[in-house]
């Protein structure tokens, strides 16, 4: 093909576009390797160390107990959710009961309420509960954002598959129940597994819930941020590498979902 | 037939969460809404005071301009983020090497924590040792210096840069589906008829995409209106009050004032707001889908 | 193997009514065709039968039982469905075998009923693979054979051919066949395919708008149709119908006379097939127009005449060549079949 102008400007576009993209990420990935010094100049020629991880791991910041937090927070919301949001998915998906639609309209209407009207009575009842500061509390105002979202996006991928395969297992002597963990289970799992990465993503993420309800004890690791602006100025560094520390994992797992990522977004949105 | 019973049973776990998580907490605050309470002062819930609470917002400077702040944000990311998310998706829906690199990290925005994009922008925009202050320093003389953050009005197009990049790829995504639905046979056929690559996308395409970008707008507009974490993390709603949200600052009435009562009614007014644009996105569909179907 | 009776059953969908009340008996080792167009109830019925569907009203007896409210599992059937309904996860061997894994068949019979039966519709050589790695034919195989692996009460088949290329359809419908002179299970199978019907066919129930037409054997239904709509269904090509009336013991319609049994009257329908007429020499030809098309379809050619409304078609031979409007002649054949319809009710009208 002979390379036209078009061609030169598409991919001079497109390497705008990956550098916008990746820029403001490669500079915290670098910031995190440098030194206190280092980290205000605007120098690329440095030599990299790996003290910022060290000093953020060790006291005060002690940013282990937020990635402990953090990771419970959100593999429990995962484990709870996802099963339940399964469930429910299936029985929208698959039966014509009355009152389906309504329900229906009523769960996805839910993710359109505003996180702040939720959380100020949680707030409230976990401070009467005493459980302000604690996993638990965060877990489960968690689920209230993420259930309905993952209901929505399991319930797209179902109504994705088509319903010989179940009716077939049926006459062939299966029941109800025995149909889902044999059949839908199994043809539904790559798109089980994207959501649950999806509901992860979301979870690790939240910041309104985490920065109202914890102090101490149940920071996550994006509140966590927030504490390295300290009286002596903003500790670029040491957040920088608190961003690496947030980013890799979710990275990872938003590369292993790439090829289902569009259909999960679209899935319901389209139709 | 056992069937009904089962269907009922499956969505029992589920709709357990959203009645304990969602439904209960609203009404909860609802009837927050219609009382006075002041954490510092009351352990319980106070008098009933009926609408006052309500009355309050639309008299209270600092309500007004968060609304005000809201609907500059709201506009702007909105718009932006479609016409950037829909630009990316025509650029990207073709195959080449570069396009599929380019799809692959138009993931990584999506996955970032907003809170950590927003310490990030605030790093980069710092005047004295930021990467992007300077760079535009030095590229134009003119630029070097400028306290990015600390200009009302800067401070708020870094806050929309913040909410564009992070969202306008997801968006892209949601795009591209939109695209791989439109028939290829429709822009062949305008080719065949003599058509210009730019009328294609006008005339052909970007209308058979009104149901798909009606969807990205209106999901848009919603997270935009929601937009906290990254005015807390990059501009902590100043300088002043220019970059207070209105979740923001429902936030500073209930957890720095501790006001409960008018952070409730608060909470509502921004509630009904975007029960209403979800309505009238509904509508919008349904009439669009009435006339795909026509 | 069992009788399946169908007694005064009807199937809504809210207030749309999609089979009205109707009854139907399925002896035992019968081997019935539902056909009609698409959208006539067919596979509605045939669902109802397998338990997929909720029956509104009536009774449905399996071998004398009422089936109404038991759960497919519990009905003792086996169905082959249009897209196969394989299950992608598992493999030939294991999509064949989960009926028999489901009745808590212990292993070691099982793999050797799923080898033997995978003998009967040669898979062997696939039990291993996955669906997705099977042509369309296999496909259809592994469907039948997770279908025979057990001996249920009926066999259920939905348009089972139906995604298959034409010549492959000819063999499966042969091996259906002999299959089912093998177990001799009575078998419900739906087609909208007409000779598929006549083929296979036991008895054919042709359906219509939910309904029943005509429930007969394959011949009963070619010679002798119960209204012009089966008239018009069954048979490739169609049968010529005109339009016409009875006036001195003739039936007379443009360019048709012809003498037919029956009291004078106005308003029929004339039936013949093409395959009871053929071509003339001019002169005293019952029936006479210009020549509208010739379709060589090898063996023969369909030659079409039209006078005015009238548009009659026969077979001629292969060779057989004219000008587009040339006049031309038709007769019936000696001992050929006439049959007439009312116009208004579309009812046969019997001598």
């Amino acid at each position: 093909m002979r390379k036209t102008v078009f061609w030169w400007v598409e991919r001079g576009l497109l390497l705008l576009i990956s550098t916008i993209v990746l820029f403001p990420i490669a500079w915290m990935f670098l910031t995190a390797f440098k030194r206190p010094r280092d980290a205000y100049s605007l120098s690329l020629d440095f030599s990299p160390t790996l003290s910022n991880f060290v000093t953020v791991f060790s006291d005060p910041w002690n940013l282990g107990d937020m990635v402990l937090n953090s990771v419970i927070v959100a593999s429990v919301t995962v484990l709870i959710a996802v099963p339940c949001a399964a469930l429910a998915a299936y029985s929208f998906s698959r039966f014509r009961v009355r009152g389906r639609k309504f329900l229906f309209f009523l769960i996805l209407s839910t993710q359109f309420i505003p996180a702040v009207v939720i959380v100020l009575p949680f707030f409230l009842m976990f401070r009467s509960l005493g459980l302000l500061d604690t996993r638990l509390a965060l877990i489960v105002v968690n689920l209230a954002i993420v259930t309905p979202f993952v209901i929505w996006m399991i319930k797209g991928f179902i109504d994705a598959i088509p319903t010989d395969s179940e009716e077939a297992a049926m006459i062939d002597g299966a029941s109800r129940l025995r149909v889902i963990k044999d059949i839908v289970l199994p043809m539904a799992a790559p798109g089980i597994l994207t959501s649950s990465i999806f509901c992860f993503i979301l979870t690790w993420n939240e910041f309104l819930f985490a920065l109202i309800l914890t102090r101490r004890d149940a920071v996550t690791l994006p509140v966590g941020l927030v504490s390295f602006r300290t009286e002596r100025g903003d500790l670029w560094e040491l957040m920088s590498a608190a961003g690496v520390m947030i980013t890799v994992p979710i990275f990872i797992m938003a590369l292993l979902i790439q090829k289902h990522f569009t259909r999960g977004m679209t899935a319901g949105a389209v139709k | 037939m056992q069937d009904r019973s089962l269907s009922y049973l499956l969505l029992v776990p589920a709709f357990l969460i959203v009645l304990a998580t969602t439904l209960y907490p609203l009404a909860y605050s609802l009837v927050t809404a219609f009382r006075e309470w002041d954490l510092t002062k009351q352990r319980r819930p106070g008098d009933f005071v009926g609408v006052d609470n309500f009355g309050y917002a639309f008299s209270e400077p600092g309500f007004q301009n968060s609304l005000w702040v809201t609907s500059v944000f709201v506009i702007t990311s909105v718009i932006l983020t479609l016409v950037i998310a829909m630009s990316l998706a025509l650029l990207l829906r073709r195959k080449g090497r570069m396009h599929t690199f380019t799809r692959v990290i138009l993931i990584l925005p999506f996955a970032i924590s907003p809170a950590l994009i927003g310490v990030s922008y605030r790093f980069m925009f710092n005047p004295e040792f930021g990467v992007i202050a300077k760079g535009l320093g030095a590229v134009f003389p003119a630029l070097d210096g400028v306290p990015w953050l600390a200009s009302p009005d800067l401070a708020m197009a870094i806050l929309v840069l913040t909410d564009v990049w992070h969202w306008a790829p997801y968006m892209t995504f949601m795009c591209l589906g939109g695209l791989a639905s439109v028939p290829r046979e429709t822009e062949e056929a305008a080719r065949i008829d003599g058509a210009s690559n730019l009328r294609i996308i006008f005339g052909i395409v970007l209308p058979q995409m009104k149901g798909v970008l009606l969807v990205v707008a209106v999901l848009k507009t919603i997270f935009a209106l929601k937009m906290f974490d990254q005015v807390v993390t990059l501009t902590g709603g100043g300088p002043g009050t220019s970059t207070e949200t209105l979740a923001f600052f429902i936030f500073n009435v209930g957890f720095k004032w501790y006001d409960m009562g008018y952070a409730s009614a608060l909470a509502w007014i921004l509630t009904a707001i975007m029960m209403l644009i979800s309505v009238w996105y509904v509508r919008m569909l349904l009439s669009e889908r009435k006339m795909a179907t026509a | 193997m069992a009788e399946v009776q169908l007694v005064d059953v009807e199937k809504r969908y809210g207030s749309f009514l999609a089979v009205p009340k109707q009854s139907l008996t399925i002896e035992e080792g019968e081997f019935l065709v539902l056909l009609g167009p698409s959208g006539c109830g067919k596979t509605t019925t045939m669902r109802m039968i397998a338990g997929l569907e909720d029956i509104t009203a009536g009774d449905l007896m399996i071998a004398g039982e009422r089936a109404n409210d038991k759960p497919p599992k519990d009905r003792d059937i086996a169905m082959v469905f249009q897209n196969y309904g394989l299950y992608p996860h598992m493999t030939v061997a294991e999509n064949i075998g989960y009926p028999l894994k489901l009745r808590g068949m212990d292993r070691k019979t099982r793999e050797a009923r799923v080898q033997e039966t995978a003998e009967k519709v040669e898979l062997q050589a696939l039990l291993k693979r996955r669906p997705s790695e099977l042509s369309g034919g296999q496909r259809q195989r592994v469907a039948l054979a997770r279908a025979i692996v057990r001996t249920p009460k009926i066999f259920l088949m939905d348009e089972p051919l139906s995604n298959l290329d034409a010549k492959l359809r000819v063999t499966m419908r042969a091996e259906l066949k002999h299959l089912h002179h093998e177990l001799g299970v009575t078998t419900v199978y739906v087609t909208h395919d007409q000779m598929e019907a006549m083929t296979l066919a036991s008895r054919v129930a042709i359906m219509r708008e939910g309904r029943i037409v005509q429930l007969d054997t394959p011949k009963k239904i070619y010679s002798e149709p119960a209204d012009l709509f089966v008239a018009g269904f069954i048979g490739s090509p169609s049968m010529n119908l005109v339009e016409g009336r009875i006036t001195g013991g003739r039936f007379e319609a443009p360019g048709v006379s012809l003498p037919v049994a029956g009291a004078d009257r106005g308003d029929v329908v004339l039936g013949i097939r093409p395959e009871d007429l053929q071509l003339t020499d001019p002169g005293a030809a019952p029936i006479s127009g210009k020549l509208y098309a010739l379709e060589l379809t090898g063996d023969s050619t369909l030659v079409t005449l039209r006078n005015g409304r009238t548009s009659v078609c026969t077979r001629g031979p292969a060779d057989f060549e004219a000008p587009i409007d040339a006049p031309c002649t038709l007769a019936p054949k000696p001992g050929a079949r006439i049959h007439l319809f009312d116009k208004q009710t579309g009812q046969r009208l019997d001598a």
